[in-house]
Order: C-alpha cells, then sequence, then structure tokens
C-alpha cells in the first residue's frame, strides 16, 4: 500500500515539475508527506544494496541494539530537513487536516493519474479499512506521534493483551501474529536487507530504514549533527549593531589593570628569567645517558674485601638427567601402572617430573611450568636462608662417603672373649622365664619362671638338678653371693622366699638349716611389721617373708648376709632391707622419691646403695642415714634396670625406650654414653664380674654385648665398643629376653627368654 | 617485620629492596623466636638502611602522590607534565657492588639468563604489566648473548628437554648453564607473583646489560650493537648480530694492521667492509693495547677445548628447513664452527646451493631430495654437539624416529647406570680419537670412506675387546661376590638346619650359627651405635638417599628388561 502510494507521489512530484499545475503551497505541503513515505519506501533498494556493500563498516546490529526506534522516529525527522522542519513548524497545529487534505490530494492526484493503480488502491482499500486507516495515520503523521496513543508506558502491561494499544480514533491495535522463531529467523538469514531492519514493539510494526536514515544514524553515532549540510563552526552574525551606538553599554570607569601591566605577571617572568639563567630550567631533552659502560674495568678491585657479611652464592639449580629429555630412552619412561600409582600418591611423594617421549623435536609442546619453575626458583633466592654448608675435605659434605662418619672402632678380634655363639639351650620350663641367676661357683645356673616354677639347671651340661613349683609366677630369682651359703631368693608375688637348694658339703648344709630355721623373731618396728612379717615356709622349708605389696626385684648385698626387696607397687615403702643373719627387716632410713624399680648394693663401699627410680638413680650411704649422695639425671622416660660396674664407679642404666646410659659416677652425674640400641625396651643389663664386659637384653629378643673397659686411670674415659648381637630367641606374646645375666667365671652369658628358653652364649 | 619497623618501609619495597640488593635470610645459630620466623641478618638490614636506593624509592613514592594528587584534581595537565618528570633509578652500582669481580657476575650468571630467556619468548600483557619495550629488551639481551658465546666458541653442551634447550658455556672457567624455553608462546599461569618475577628481571636485565657489554668490549666491539635493519626486521636478529661482530671485529683487524703500515687506507677499507664498521672508527683503537688485546684474545681461543669446539663442524654447509628451531641451531651451528643458512628471506645462501652438505629437517618426509647432501633430524646436530665428533647420521635421517637424546650433565657411572645409546656414542667417540689423529678432518666423507669405516671398525672391535675384558672381569668379581653371598646363605641355610635339632635340651656340642648375611649386617651397624645422634641422623638420612638412588637404577633396570621381555 506504502509502496504505491510512494511511487505514486513521485510520479506526482515529477508531474508537479512538468506541469506547475498545482500552487505553490500546495507543492510545498506535498513535499512533506512525499519524503516522509520516502523514508518507508524501498524504491531505492538497489542503491541502498550498493550502499550496504560499500559501508561494510556500519553494523545492523549495533544499531538496532543501540536505537530505540521510538526516539529513532521523532529525531530523525525533526532535523529531516528544513522543509519538513517548516512544515512541523507550520502543520502542527492542523495535521488531522492536512492529512485530509493530503488524501483528498492524493486520491485527485491518483484520479488524475490513472485507473490502475487508482483499482489497486481501491482493493486494498476494501480488503481491510481499519488497517488503512490505521497506516495512512501513521504514514502522514510519523513526525507528529506514533501511531499508538497509549504514551509512554511499560510495554509488559500490555504483554497479555491482543492489542498493543490504540490508535488515535480510540481503536484498539491489534498485535501482529508472532512468527515462529525459527521462521523468523529463517526468513532474516534470507533478507538481505534484514540489518536494516528494525522492529518498533511500540508500534508492532517491522521499520525499514532507508540510506539516508543509515547515513543519518551513523552521523549521530559519530557524535557530529545528524545533518550532513549542518555547520556546527559557522560563522557567528552578531545581532547587535555596534556602530552608531553612543552610548557605552557600562557606565562603570575603565579598571587600571587594563592598562597598567600586571606586577604578578612580571615577578613570574622574572622567576623564570633566573631559573633558566641558573639552568634550573632545560628547554632541550636531557641528553641519554648511555646506560652501560664497562662496568668492571680490570679486576685490580679484586683484593677489595666488601664491608659487609660474606655473600653466600646462591646453589646452582640441578642439571637435567637422561629422564628430561625430550626423547630420552625407553627403560625411563613409566609404564602406565607406574603412572597410575604416581595418581594415587600423595602430592609431595609424586615424582615432580615425569619423563614423556616425543619422537620429533616438532612436537614438543610448550612447558607449561616454565612461569611457576622460574618463580620458584626466585622465591628460592630471595626468601631462602643461605647456610654455607661444612665441607669436609675438598668434598661438600653431601658428597662423602657416608661410611666415612663411622667411628673408627678397635677390631672386634682383640676384644676377645666374648660370647658370640649360642652354645646351650636350657629347656623345660613351660612359661615365659622371667629371670636367671648364676651362682657364684659358675656350676650353676637357677632361674624362675611365670609357670611358678624355680629350677637349678646344671650349666655345663645343661642339665637340670632340681625343680620347685609355686602356686604364683617367679618374679625374680638371686643367688646368695657367698659360696659357701648355696641359698636363692625367690620372689613370688607377695612372698620372698630363702629356699635352700641343698647344694654344697653337710657342713655348709647344717649351717644353713640353722639359718633358716626361724626362732624367735626379733622385735620389729610397728611400721615394718605393717609391711613385713617373717614366716616359715611350709612346702619347701625355707623362709617366707611376706611383703604388703608385689615384689618385683631382689638384690643381695656382697656380703651375702643383707638383701633387698623391691616393691614397684609400695611407693615410699617400696624397699625393705632384709637381714637374713637377725631375721630382721629394716625400712629405708631414708625418705624415697618416686616408684622404686631397682636397687643395688655397691659392690666394694659397704654401706653404699643405689636406688633406681623411674626417673632418676639415687646413691644412698645408709650407714651415714643421710639424704641421697649423689643423684644420676639419666634423662631416660622410665628406667627398666641397671648394673654396676664391679669397681663401683661405673653404672649402666637401662629404659623402657631401648636406651642404654653409662654413667662414670666420678665424672658426673650426667651419663657419659647413651647407647640407643634396642627397639624395644631393655629388660636387663648386666655387667661381667671380672672380664670388661657389659650386656643387655631387650623384649625384641636380642642381647647385646658390649665391650667396656674401665681403666684405672681415672683422666681416661672408659672405652666402649659394641661387640655382638645375639639373636636366637623367638618372640612370645610380644615379649623378647628377659633377662641375662654373665657368667661369673667366664666370659659367657646366660640369657633367659620369653619363648621358656634360657640360653648360654660361649665365645 | 622488625626489619620492616626499622627501615620504615612496606612488605613489598622490603622484598624489591632485597631481591635487588641480593639480601637473603640467614640461619641464626640460635633461633629466639622460634622455627617459623625468618631471620634476617642485623647487619644486612643496616646494610639496607644505608641504601641510596631505599631514599630514592621513598621519593618516588611521593612522587606518584603528586601525580595522584593532580589527576585527582582533574589536573590532567599537571599530571601530564609531573609524568614526564618522573625519578628514575640505576642499578649499575649495586651490580658493582653484588659483584666486585666480572668472574663473580658470571658464577651468578645461570639464573638470569634462564630468566631473561624465558621473558624473551613471553607475550607482552598488560594484565601483568609486562611492556613490549622489556620483553624486546630481554630478547635483545640474550640474542647478544649467543652471538658472544657463538662468537667465542664457548658453548660446551646441549641438551633438549621437555622444559626447553639447556646450554651450557664456559666463560672464563665459569660454567654457566642456563634453559631457554622452546620457541612456542608461553602461557601466563595465574598462580604466580609478577611483582616479584618483574623485580628479579629488572636487576638481571642490567647486570647482563653490563656483562655483555664486558664481553664485547674484551672483543672490541662496541657495546650497543647497531644492527642491519633488513635482518632485523626478518627477525634473524642471531644472525644479524654474528655478522655485525664478525664485521666489526674483522674490521678492528684491519684497522690494526693498517696502524701498523698506512693509516690512511685502512679506513676506507674498513669502510667498504660494511656500513657497520664505520662505527668503529670511532672507536680507540689506535692505541696499542688494541692490538695487544687482540693477539691476548687469540691466545685466549688456543685453549684445548675451544679449538675442539670450533672445529667441529667446521668444513659443513647447513640449510635449515623451515619447521626445525632456527633460534637454537642458529646459535649453535655457527659455535661450533659451522655455516648455516635457513628457509626464508635474509638466508645468507639459498636451499639450491650445491655446497651445502646437510639439510637439517623435522618432517616426517623430505619433498625434493638432494643427492649431495644429508637430511637429518635437528636432534643429530645437538647429539654430535654433546659427543665432539660428527655421529653417523643413519639412525637421524628423516622420517626415523631418533635414538634417544642423552642428557650431556650426566656422569654415567656415578649415576650407576649407563643407557645403551651412551655406549655406542662412546665407542664412536673413541673410535674418532684414533682416527681423528692421523687423518686430518672428520669430514662426512671420512666417514663414508669404506676403509676409513673398516678401521674405525676396527679400532671400535679393539675398543669393544678391551670394553669386554674389563666388563668381564667385573662380571667376575660380581659372581664372586655373588658365590660369596650364596654361600653364606647356603651356609646359614644349612646352619639353620642344623640348629633345627639342637633344639633338643641340652648336649652342649653345637653352636647355632645365626644366619651369616645378619652377622655383616650387624658387625656393619655396630659402629653407628657409637655415633652421635646427630651424625647418626645425618648417616641415615645419607643412607636413604643412596637407597633411593639405587632403587630408581634398579627400576630403570626393571623396565629395561621388560621392555626387551616385550620385544
Amino acid at each position: 500500500m506504502t509502496k504505491k502510494k510512494s511511487e505514486a507521489a513521485n510520479e506526482d512530484q515529477t508531474r508537479d515539475t512538468k506541469k506547475k499545475s498545482v500552487s505553490a503551497v500546495k507543492s510545498s505541503q506535498k513535499e512533506k508527506p512525499v519524503l516522509a513515505k520516502q523514508v518507508k519506501s524501498s524504491k531505492e533498494e538497489e542503491d541502498l544494496l550498493l550502499d550496504s556493500a560499500t559501508d561494510s563498516d556500519y553494523d545492523g546490529d549495533s544499531l538496532s541494539g543501540s536505537l530505540n526506534s521510538d526516539d529513532f522516529d521523532s529525531d530523525v525527522f525533526d532535523s529531516e530537513d528544513d522543509a519538513s522542519q517548516k512544515e512541523t513548524e507550520g502543520g502542527d497545529k492542523d495535521s488531522s487536516e492536512d492529512e485530509l487534505e493530503l488524501h483528498g490530494n492524493e486520491d485527485s492526484d491518483d484520479d488524475d493519474e490513472g485507473e490502475q493503480v487508482d483499482s489497486e488502491n481501491d482493493e486494498e482499500d476494501g480488503s481491510d479499512e481499519e488497517r488503512e486507516v490505521a497506516e495512512e495515520s501513521d504514514s502522514s503523521e510519523d513526525e507528529v506521534a506514533p501511531r499508538n496513543t497509549v504514551g509512554d508506558v511499560p510495554l509488559e502491561w500490555y504483554k497479555d493483551e491482543k492489542h498493543i494499544g490504540y490508535d488515535i480514533t480510540g481503536k484498539k491495535i491489534t498485535k501482529k501474529e508472532k512468527q515462529d522463531k525459527l521462521d523468523s529467523f529463517l526468513a532474516n538469514m534470507d533478507d538481505s536487507k534484514n540489518w536494516r531492519k528494525i522492529y518498533d514493539e511500540y508500534n508492532d510494526e517491522e521499520v525499514e530504514l532507508t540510506k539516508e536514515e543509515s547515513k543519518l544514524i551513523r552521523r549521530m553515532l559519530k557524535g557530529e549533527a545528524p545533518h550532513a549540510d549542518f555547520d556546527p563552526y559557522a560563522p557567528y552574525v552578531d545581532w547587535f549593531k555596534w556602530d552608531d551606538a553612543i552610548h557605552p553599554l557600562s557606565s562603570a570607569p575603565e579598571p587600571k589593570r587594563r592598562f597598567i601591566p600586571s606586577k604578578w605577571e612580571a615577578k613570574k617572568v622574572v622567576k623564570y628569567v633566573r631559573a633558566i639563567r641558573k639552568g634550573l630550567i632545560k628547554f632541550d631533552k636531557p641528553e641519554e645517558e648511555p646506560n652501560v659502560y664497562l662496568l668492571w674495568g680490570d679486576d685490580s678491585a679484586s683484593d677489595q674485601k666488601s664491608k659487609h657479611l660474606t655473600y653466600i652464592p646462591p646453589p646452582k639449580l640441578k642439571l637435567p638427567g637422561h629422564e628430561e629429555s625430550y626423547n630420552p630412552s625407553l627403560e625411563y619412561i613409566p609404564t602406565e601402572e607406574e603412572k597410575a600409582a604416581y595418581e594415587l600418591m600423595y602430592e609431595e611423594d609424586r615424582p615432580k617430573f615425569i619423563p614423556k617421549r616425543f619422537t620429533s623435536l616438532r612436537s614438543i609442546p610448550a612447558y607449561e611450568n616454565a612461569l611457576k619453575e622460574s618463580f620458584d626458583r626466585c622465591l628460592d633466592l630471595y626468601l631462602c636462608p643461605r647456610v654455607r654448608k661444612k665441607r669436609v675435605g675438598a668434598h661438600s659434605i653431601i658428597n662423602i662417603d657416608p661410611e666415612s662418619l663411622k667411628p673408627k672402632l678397635p677390631s672386634r678380634k682383640d676384644l676377645r672373649p666374648y660370647p658370640n655363639s649360642c652354645y646351650l639351650e636350657y629347656k623345660g620350663h613351660t612359661g615365659a622365664v622371667t629371670s636367671v641367676s648364676p651362682d657364684c661357683s659358675g656350676q650353676w645356673i637357677a632361674s624362675g619362671s611365670a609357670d611358678g616354677s624355680v629350677r637349678i639347671w646344671e650349666v655345663e651340661t645343661g642339665r637340670c638338678l632340681k625343680v620347685w613349683q609355686f602356686k604364683e609366677a617367679v618374679k625374680c630369682v638371686a643367688w646368695n653371693p657367698l659360696p659357701d651359703f648355696p641359698i636363692l631368693a625367690v620372689a613370688i608375688g607377695q612372698d620372698l622366699v630363702i629356699l635352700n637348694t641343698e647344694l654344697g658339703t653337710d657342713e655348709e648344709q647344717q649351717k644353713i638349716e640353722e639359718l633358716l630355721r626361724l626362732g624367735t623373731l626379733p622385735e620389729q618396728d610397728e611400721a615394718v611389721a605393717a609391711i613385713v612379717s617373717w614366716l616359715p615356709d611350709e612346702t619347701y622349708g625355707g623362709i617366707k617373708i611376706k611383703h604388703f605389696k608385689n615384689i618385683s626385684y631382689v638384690d643381695w648385698h656382697p656380703r651375702g648376709d643383707y638383701l633387698s626387696a623391691v616393691m614397684s607397687a609400695g611407693e615410699t615403702r617400696g624397699v625393705v632391707i632384709h637381714q637374713l643373719s637377725m631375721h630382721k627387716t629394716q625400712r629405708l632410713p631414708i625418705k624415697m622419691r618416686g616408684l622404686p624399680v631397682c636397687t643395688l648394693f655397691h659392690p666394694t663401699h659397704r654401706g653404699m646403695f643405689i636406688i633406681a627410680t623411674k626417673k632418676n638413680v639415687r646413691v644412698f650411704n645408709l650407714q651415714k642415714r643421710e639424704l641421697a649422695i649423689k643423684k644420676l639425671e639419666t634423662g631416660l622416660r622410665e628406667i627398666s634396670s641397671m648394673a654396676i660396674h664391679p669397681g663401683g664407679d661405673n653404672l649402666i642404666v637401662g629404659s623402657k625406650e631401648g636406651k642404654m646410659c653409662w654413667f662414670d659416677m666420678d665424672l658426673s652425674s650426667k651419663p657419659y654414653k647413651t647407647l640407643k640400641n634396642h627397639p624395644k625396651d631393655i629388660t636387663n643389663v648386666a655387667f661381667h664380674r671380672s672380664y670388661p664386659l657389659f650386656a643387655s637384653c631387650s623384649e625384641d629378643s636380642t642381647a647385646y654385648v658390649f665391650h667396656g673397659k674401665v681403666y684405672s686411670d681415672l683422666n681416661e674415659n672408659p672405652l666402649i665398643v659394641p661387640l655382638e648381637i645375639l639373636r636366637g630367641h623367638s618372640t612370645s606374646s610380644n615379649r623378647g629376653v628377659l633377662d641375662c645375666k654373665f657368667h661369673p667365671r667366664q666370659p659367657w652369658l646366660f640369657t633367659a627368654g620369653a619363648d621358656s628358653v634360657i640360653k648360654l652364649y660361649c665365645h | 617485620s622488625q626489619a620492616l619497623k626499622s627501615l620504615q618501609v612496606n612488605l613489598n619495597l622490603f622484598r624489591r629492596l632485597c631481591i635487588v640488593k641480593g639480601i637473603f635470610p640467614r640461619e641464626p645459630k640460635k633461633k629466639v623466636k622460634g622455627n617459623h620466623h625468618t631471620y634476617y641478618h642485623v647487619k644486612d638490614i643496616s646494610f639496607l638502611q644505608h641504601e641510596p636506593l631505599l631514599e630514592k624509592f621513598r621519593e618516588i613514592k611521593t612522587y606518584q602522590k603528586k601525580v595522584q594528587k593532580a589527576k585527582a584534581k582533574k589536573n590532567e595537565e599537571l599530571a601530564r607534565l609531573l609524568l614526564t618528570r618522573q625519578p628514575t633509578y640505576k642499578l649499575d652500582r649495586l651490580i658493582r657492588e653484588r659483584y666486585p669481580t666480572f668472574i663473580d657476575a658470571l658464577r651468578d650468571l645461570d639464573d638470569c639468563l634462564t630468566m631473561v630467556h624465558l621473558f624473551a619468548v613471553l607475550p607482552a600483557s598488560d594484565r601483568e604489566n609486562l611492556e613490549v619495550k622489556r620483553v624486546h629488551n630481554c630478547r635483545r639481551l640474550s640474542h647478544e648473548w649467543q652471538a658472544y658465546i657463538s662468537r667465542t666458541h664457548a658453548l660446551r653442551k646441549v641438551f633438549v628437554s621437555v622444559k626447553g634447550i639447556y646450554y651450557q658455556a664456559e666463560l672464563e672457567g665459569q660454567k654457566i648453564t642456563w634453559l631457554t624455553p622452546h620457541a612456542i608462546q608461553q602461557v601466563f599461569t595465574t598462580d604466580v607473583d609478577f611483582g616479584v618475577l618483574l623485580t628479579f628481571l629488572e636487576f638481571y636485565e642490567t647486570l647482563l646489560a653490563f656483562t655483555n657489554f664486558k664481553l664485547y668490549h674484551s672483543l672490541n666491539v662496541k657495546y650497543p650493537p647497531i644492527l642491519d635493519s633488513r635482518l632485523e626486521a626478518l627477525a634473524a636478529d642471531l644472525y644479524a648480530l654474528s655478522r655485525y661482530i664478525d664485521a666489526s671485529s674483522r674490521g678492528m683487524t684491519v684497522e690494526a694492521k693498517a696502524d701498523a703500515s698506512s693509516s690512511s687506507q685502512s679506513n676506507d677499507r674498513a669502510e667498504s667492509e660494511l656500513r657497520l664498521a664505520q662505527l668503529q672508527h670511532q672507536l680507540p683503537s689506535s692505541e696499542p693495547g688494541a692490538l695487544m688485546h687482540l693477539v691476548a684474545d687469540k691466545e685466549v681461543e688456543e685453549d684445548e677445548e675451544t679449538r675442539a669446539c670450533k672445529s667441529l663442524f667446521k668444513d659443513l654447509k647447513f640449510f635449515l628447513s623451515r619447521e626445525v628451531p632456527r633460534e637454537s641451531l642458529l646459535f649453535v651451528l655457527p659455535a661450533f664452527g659451522g655455516t648455516v643458512s635457513w628457509e626464508g628471506e635474509g638466508a645468507p645462501f639459498k636451499e639450491d646451493d650445491e655446497s651445502i652438505t646437510h639439510h637439517i629437517i623435522d618432517k616426517p618426509s623430505a619433498g625434493h631430495m638432494y643427492l649431495s647432501r644429508e637430511y637429518v633430524q635437528p636432534q643429530w646436530i645437538y647429539d654430535c654437539v654433546n659427543a665432539r665428533i660428527i655421529l653417523p647420521t643413519e639412525k637421524y635421517l628423516v622420517g626415523r624416529i631418533p635414538p634417544p637424546h642423552l642428557s650431556p650433565f650426566v656422569d654415567n657411572e656415578a649415576e650407576g647406570y649407563v643407557p645403551d645409546y651412551a655406549e655406542t656414542i662412546k665407542r664412536l667417540q673413541a673410535a674418532a680419537r684414533n682416527d681423528v689423529l692421523p687423518l686430518p678432518g672428520v669430514g662426512k666423507e671420512d666417514l663414508e670412506d669404506p676403509q676409513n669405516l673398516l678401521y674405525a671398525g676396527v679400532m671400535s672391535r679393539a675398543e669393544e675387546a678391551e670394553a669386554a675384558k674389563t666388563k668381564k672381569k667385573m662380571a667376575e668379581l660380581e659372581k664372586q661376590y655373588h658365590e660369596e653371598l650364596k654361600k653364606e646363605v647356603t651356609g646359614s641355610a644349612v646352619d639353620d638346619v642344623a640348629a633345627a635339632p639342637v633344639v633338643e635340651g641340652g648336649d652342649g656340642e653345637e653352636s647355632s650359627v645365626p644366619d651369616a648375611a645378619q652377622i655383616a649386617q650387624d658387625t656393619a651397624d655396630m659402629p653407628t651405635l657409637m655415633m652421635s645422634r646427630k651424625k647418626r641422623k645425618l648417616y641415615d638420612a645419607m643412607k636413604i638417599g643412596q637407597k633411593k638412588k639405587s632403587e630408581s637404577v634398579e627400576r630403570i633396570k626393571q623396565r629395561k628388561k621388560n621392555l626387551k621381555a616385550d620385544q
């Protein structure tokens, strides 16, 4: 419809010029709709197509996005051209009249022209009159008001309605049928002019821009005046006539500043001049100094000592090995399983670099960690403390042979004899052998077991001589150190039983029986009586000394008359000393601290008594009844056993953390040497009576034999050399070797295992 | 933080100062504040305190405030003006301070070179504050360095790894190793603090610039080299540089000679050499020192290894195909005395030059093959360089998978495992060493010459025999050892068997000997008991390290066995 009309109008225009029959006013009025219609017309399609081809930089999408079609309409037509502007000024009031007039005009023109156009027009008119009216109004009213009269309201209000608003006559403007998206898209794609089409949702129609309009928009996007002819810098034409004015505009007198030179400016100038003279202000740019020069002229300055701290050069990065090659040997590449295993590893354990293989140089990709590694290196350089490593000889400490760290020890061959191989096994116990004790002659050995039996074996043959059976497990057995009193102290539960072994001559036996006969017991202190009671032992005919707590350890005085018993649970009353000849018991005259573990009588000094509590070892003099003479700080967590050198100055202490301390009691109260030799608890330690040997046994079912030589020269430190690890016991119920004792004469070692075997190790 | 307080700087500035001054934390004898603190030396901090750079940094900070103020007041003009007159600082004094001698600087050049080479291939990025100018500067510096190394034939080892290409050069007795990334666009990672990197780079750039100056000075070449712009535009900087050095040093020699005889002629001749050489005339070269220096230079070059390096590719002419890493090869080949050209503009000779002996190509197949030359993969070059002999090219021909590329930095014997190809190379080396002396040149023809090959073969056979002998000896020893071990084991087993019946109770003549290996172990462990705790821990750590190493070697051997079994 519009198309035809515009055609008609065009023809009309041409005819106007030809015939000049229409009046000037009319023609000017007519020009406006013509132009307006030209906007909508698509007559210059071909031209525009060309245009779009040339102005390819101009983007249709951005246009539709950036411009609202409503604004566009009004703006564009406001500044369309002079004629239309005038038209709007003039014809705003009676737009409807204009329209009518136009209509009439056109009709008449059409009539004038010919039937063809007219008939078509009529046909269309007949098809839908309403629309025609609406369109008519739209086409003519473009600059004045849009077709829709709803005003500036959100279009969402009409979202659910069938109409989009009302036209000037108050009729509803129905919405067009929405096209399928796909179809519309396809249509758009097919349509080459698509980029020029804008959907005006306010009026619910598609607007196609003409060439002029697109030019206009482009100009506006550039920020220029929309119209090409508009000159923003037109020369100013003063409307005021100055020539013939008699009076000045202002009657104020001319100010002084108009005709005297400015003082401040002069000052400023002087300042600048001075600055220039002084060279403070330079007009030419300062010359570029060469920023590199010969920094190190000659190295004569090398002797110069720097004043500050020594510079430690950073360690160089590790040089790459074969595996980092882009094409390493095949054996360097981990298999798939290994790679999978790497994935399962912890982040830290995972190898930093997994070798890869590329068959040609061109296929190597960029290394993604290059920056990261460089950064890490930088961090190392400026954040890591640097230490100069000690150098051993020519090599740094890292390169030295670890074997060279080992101390030089005297050859073991020179330190013979020492027990090194299992010579005999004594079997017969059914429970773990908790304690062994060789008699002082070295002919017999007594053993106590957890099954409650105490046995005496012949050392040389391994024959079991005697068996005593008790109801409770035997904790500890100890031979009397006197050779003519072959009696045995056995700790069973709360009882300490003194057994007559019935060895030795008749004369001796008589003495023993006399000793073991409990006559009238001497009066005891009340405090002692509360914890100890002397009883005859019915079953085996010895003495039974009943204590108030379980006895854990028994030790004889070297003279054989006294005997100390330790009750770990007894706390301050945990240590008692029995005198066998008097059948008497003494409490320790000194107050104890901590739980007693082990006691020792000093081998040479008569009244000296050594008590090991869980943490410390204290040495007392019983005769003087004073506080501890000496306190040895072991630094161990829990002491388990203790043994003293026959010389009496050196002491070894075994602990439950597997450490063994050697104390030189003359030297210091701190250990002279601490050896961590066992992974598990040390159960017992022992010194040899005559040979320079000592041993430790542990729950890990091994026993260590050491050479421990104490020199008579006090200035010389004792020599400790590990000699042998004795294995052979098997672990049973998590216990290994429970006791070890040296043979009194020979360099032999007895070990009692939890596997109910006693072993004799010989040289 | 104590240091920060006393210096009155913020952490960033402190870090920066530390980086440029080369101050690092120290390990104090007694850590007063605990293990998780870093401790700087008091002297170091006071050293920083007296640093003029600190003042300079403060000045810059206040100046920045001025600029910001101007901007905030919309005083664009003033801001612009202020920005043009920013205070700047220089690091030259610091370099002198940190490296009092040139050797010191060379010693610490590794990281510097690696970093500069890395940044030379990074894309400039606004976000990371990495300007194009700096990237170009890095590229220029790295090329200058490479040109020098290549010119003085100081390059010793090259290794192509996954991470990049490692080069090792020897300058004034210092081994300098650096890594250049592969010439592929690098990517930025996010977990990197670029501020730190750039500060380091700043220092390194300055350091390398001064080092280059010194090096060029020792060659009597004017330092900021003026390059042929045509070549530069073609991104053949390295080639341009080497041309430049060649030209200028040649100019120097000519000039020096002329000085001795007649000075007037020389200028013209030198001028005709190249237009670059013109600049050389301004240099104070007429002094006798120049000549002396040159002579000295010559003498220095008579170093054994340098000569070997210089003559490796002496009579060979190479042509690089388009897809091979040109920069690397342009650096390596001249460093070992070869002549190179490449596909593309500015190349010294064209592909159809008849005298080309080797065509380096990295394609599955070559298009047009000239019969007069050999088509090899680039790895051949690197392997030749590392082996210092011309390797036979059969394995490296086009389209084949080349033999493994081995690291020249590994001491195979110390590592405990020698790859097969290393052995082959060793044999070839030995062969070459024997036949190089009687026959001049190790050209390709020599290798092709059947007689010569035969000779080499004989030599290699002899070598092999020798190797076999030693190997046999080794094997014998090993066997012996194994036998001993076995004996021990069996002995112990026997003993165990013997010990078993012993356990009857008490016939005392048998002695149950424990495991022999156990005993050996015990005897070895004995002295460790007596070590102090510190030493023992060190010992244990070393043992662990050794074990790891041997384990990895074992693993590799196992893999090899598996591979062989597969084949």
